[in-house]
C-alpha cells in the first residue's frame, strides 16, 4: 500500500474516535440539559401539588367555617384558595405531557375538584347564604346539610381527592429518582466510552506513528547509507526494496542506479585499464625498432665511420635526431600513461633540499638566473609527482626562455588546506588563446625543429594535478612573460 | 678484458638484432665465447635436450630475453628450473624492461642478474652487468 494512503487512513481512524468521541459527550450534555428542564419543571408540579393539596384544606376549613358561623371571612378564604386553585389545574395542565399517566390522573382531579365544588361547596354555600333571609331557606339549608355534608359522601369524595394528589406526586417523585439514577448511569457510561475511545485513538496514533517512523524512517537510513557508499566509491551496493510503496520504489530505483553505475565504472576501468595497458605496450613495443635503428646506426659509426662521406654523416645526424625525438616521444606516453596507476607514497619532504635535486637535473647546463625563495615548506606528501611537476614547469620555462638575462622565480603561498606554488618567467608568453591548449597532450606552440619538444610535459602536470583535485593557472604577457601556479594539499 | 677461457653461452633471443648486439658488445670487450642461439623457449628446451643426449658441451650461461613468439623467456625458465639437470645452469634475463613485476617472479625462478638493453659499450649498465656475469662464473 502507498504511504500516503496509510497515513491519510490513520488519521482518518483517530479522527473518526475522537469525532465519535466528541459526539457521545455532545449528546450526553444534551441529555443532561433536558434532565436539568425536567426537574424545573417536575420541581414546579411538586410546588403546585403540595400548594393544591394545600388549598384543598383551605376550601374545606373555609366551607366549614362559613357554614357554621356564616361569616363572610370564611367564604373569602374559600374563595381564594378555589380560585388558585382552577389557576393551578391550568397550569399544570400544559406543564404535564399530553400522553403521560399523570394526565388521567390530572383529568381524574379535575374531575373528582369540579364534582366537589359543584355537588357539594357551592350548593352548600348558596344554601347557606340563602338560610339567613328565610326560615324556609334555613330549613333547606339544613336539609341539605344533612344530606351532603353529614352523610359523609362529601368527605369521602374529598380523602380520594387528597389521596390522588399524594398518588400524583409519589408518581413525580418516583419519576424523578428514576430519572436521576439514568442520568447517573449514562454519564458513567458516558465517561467510560470517551476513556476508551481517546485511549484506543492514542495507542492507534502511536502504532500508526511507530509504524510509519520504521517504515520510512528506517528504510530511508538505509537508502542514505547506501548513498553514502556510492559516494564513497562503493557502487557495489544493493539494498532490500520491499513493499509497493514509493519507497519501496524509490530503493528499486536506488538500487537500478547503483548496478547500471557499477557496471559502467566497472567497463570505464576495464577501459581505462585496457588503454593503460595499450599505451605500455605500444610504447614498448615501438621502442624496439628505434632501438635497432640506433644500434645499427651506433655501429656504422663505430666501425664504419671513415667509409662516410660528410653528406652521409650529416643524414645519419638527423637519423639520430630523429630517433631522440622517437624516444622522447614513447617515454613520453609511457610517463603519461603511468600517471595515477602508481600507488601513492606520502613521505616528509623537504621542498629546499627537492627543489635542489630538481635543479641539478634541469638547470646544471642552463644560462637562466634562478631565483628560488628561501624556506620552502617541509610536509608530508607525495614526492614523486611533486617533483614530476616542478621539473616540467622548471624546464619549460629554461627552455623556451629568449632574454638575454633570463630570469625564474620559484616561490610559495601559503593557505590553510593547501599551498600554492609560483614558478614565474621572463620569457616569451603565451598567448591567451592558447591557455588551455598547452595543457593537452602532443600540443606544443614551437615547430617541432626548433626546440626538442614533445608536448607531454604540461599534459603530464595537468593530468597529476587534475588527479588530485588540484588546479593550474597560467597568467601571461606575451612578451613579457608567464606565471604558472599551481595548488598542491598540504 | 682478456679472459684465458672460452665461454659457453646459449642465448635465448628471437631478434636478430640483439643477437648481432650481444656478440658485438662480447667481442669488443674481448669475452671469448661459444655461442648458440635459440630464437624461442621451446627451440632452446630443444637445444638442451641434444646436448644432455648427445653428451655436447653444456652451456655455462643462459642469456634470455623475455618477449618471445612460441614460448616465452619466463615459460621457458620455470620448465627450465624443473629439470634437475638445469637446476642450477645461471641464467641472466636480457630486458628493456625496468617493470618490477617481471624483475619479481625472475628472482623467483632463481636468475643470476638483468642485463639491460641496449648492449652498448657506452651503455654503463650493460657493461656492468656483463662483467658481473663474468664474475659469477669465475673465468677471470
Amino acid at each position: 500500500m502507498k504511504i500516503s494512503y496509510l497515513i491519510f487512513i490513520g488519521f482518518l481512524v483517530i479522527l473518526i474516535m475522537f469525532s465519535a468521541t466528541t459526539y457521545i459527550n455532545f449528546k450526553q450534555a444534551e441529555r443532561v440539559n433536558e434532565n436539568s428542564e425536567f426537574f424545573a419543571r417536575s420541581t414546579t408540579i411538586v410546588r403546585h401539588t403540595n400548594r393544591f393539596q394545600r388549598n384543598i384544606l383551605n376550601m374545606v376549613s373555609g366551607l366549614r367555617g362559613y357554614l357554621f358561623t356564616g361569616e363572610n371571612y370564611f367564604i373569602q378564604a374559600y374563595d381564594s384558595a378555589a380560585q388558585e386553585n382552577i389557576d393551578i389545574l391550568a397550569e399544570l395542565d400544559t406543564i404535564v405531557p399530553d400522553t403521560s399517566v399523570q394526565k388521567r390522573a390530572l383529568r381524574q382531579i379535575r374531575q373528582l375538584n369540579d364534582e366537589w365544588v359543584n355537588n357539594y361547596a357551592i350548593p352548600l354555600i348558596e344554601a347557606k347564604k340563602m338560610s339567613l333571609t328565610s326560615d324556609s331557606s334555613k330549613h333547606a339549608f339544613d336539609e341539605l346539610y344533612r344530606e351532603r355534608l353529614l352523610s359523609g359522601v362529601e368527605m369521602r369524595l374529598n380523602r380520594r381527592l387528597q389521596q390522588m394528589f399524594k398518588d400524583f406526586s409519589n408518581y413525580e417523585y418516583n419519576l424523578r429518582d428514576l430519572r436521576k439514577s439514568e442520568l447517573t448511569e449514562s454519564i458513567i457510561l458516558t465517561k467510560r466510552i470517551s476513556i476508551y475511545l481517546t485511549s484506543v485513538s492514542i495507542i492507534c496514533g502511536l502504532a500508526i506513528a511507530i509504524f510509519l517512523a520504521y517504515r520510512i524512517s528506517n528504510r530511508i537510513m538505509k537508502m542514505v547509507k547506501m548513498a553514502d557508499n556510492i559516494a564513497a566509491g562503493d557502487y557495489n551496493v544493493h539494498t532490500t526494496a520491499e513493499g509497493n510503496d514509493e519507497i519501496g520504489s524509490l530503493a528499486r530505483s536506488l538500487n537500478h542506479m547503483a548496478s547500471v553505475l557499477s557496471e559502467n565504472i566497472s567497463l570505464l576501468k576495464r577501459k581505462n585499464e585496457e588503454l593503460g595497458q595499450f599505451a605500455h605496450i605500444v610504447s614498448h613495443d615501438l621502442k624496439a625498432p628505434l632501438r635497432g635503428i640506433d644500434n645499427v646506426v651506433n655501429w656504422i659509426e663505430e666501425d664504419h665511420l671513415d667509409e662516410l662521406s660528410p653528406k652521409v654523416k650529416e643524414y645519419f645526424q638527423l637519423i639520430k635526431g630523429r630517433l631522440v625525438r622517437g624516444e622522447n616521444l614513447i617515454q613520453g606516453i609511457l610517463t603519461y600513461a603511468r600517471i595515477g596507476r602508481e600507488q601513492p607514497v606520502i613521505e616528509l619532504v623537504d621542498l629546499n633540499e627537492l627543489m635542489g635535486e630538481i635543479l641539478e637535473n634541469v638547470a646544471a647546463t642552463s644560462t637562466v638566473a634562478i631565483d628560488v625563495q628561501k624556506d620552502l615548506p617541509v610536509f608530508e606528501t607525495e614526492k614523486i609527482p611533486l617533483q614530476q611537476i616542478f621539473s616540467n614547469l622548471i624546464g619549460n620555462a629554461i627552455k623556451y626562455n629568449d632574454k638575454r638575462n633570463g630570469k625564474i622565480k620559484i616561490y610559495a603561498r601559503k593557505s590553510p588546506s593547501y599551498y600554492t606554488f609560483f614558478v614565474e618567467d621572463n620569457g616569451p608568453g603565451i598567448d591567451k588563446a592558447y591557455h588551455d591548449k598547452i595543457f593537452m597532450i602532443f600540443q606544443t606552440l614551437q615547430e617541432r625543429d626548433s626546440f626538442e619538444s614533445t608536448g607531454v610535459g604540461l599534459a603530464i602536470v595537468k593530468k597529476i594535478l587534475d588527479d588530485r583535485r588540484q588546479s593550474i593557472k597560467l597568467t601571461s604577457t606575451v612578451g613579457k612573460g608567464s606565471v604558472f601556479s599551481f595548488t598542491w594539499p598540504k | 678484458m682478456t679472459m684465458d677461457k672460452v665461454i659457453n653461452i646459449l642465448l635465448v633471443e628471437d631478434d636478430t638484432l640483439d643477437v648481432m648486439d650481444a656478440k658485438r658488445t662480447l667481442d669488443k670487450m674481448g669475452i671469448l665465447h661459444i655461442m648458440h642461439v635459440a630464437k624461442n623457449g621451446e627451440e632452446a628446451l630443444k637445444h638442451l635436450e641434444r646436448v644432455s643426449s648427445e653428451n655436447g658441451v653444456k652451456p655455462d650461461v643462459i642469456l634470455l630475453d623475455l618477449n618471445m613468439p612460441k614460448m616465452n623467456g619466463m615459460e621457458f625458465l620455470s620448465i627450465l628450473r624443473k629439470d634437475d639437470q638445469w637446476k642450477n645452469v645461471k641464467v641472466f634475463i636480457l630486458t628493456t624492461s625496468e617493470e618490477k613485476e617481471d624483475k619479481e617472479a625472475a628472482k623467483k625462478l632463481g636468475v643470476s642478474g638483468f642485463i639491460v638493453k641496449p648492449l652498448k659499450l657506452n651503455n654503463p649498465s650493460s657493461i656492468d652487468s656483463f662483467n658481473l656475469m663474468i664474475d659469477l662464473l669465475n673465468f677471470k
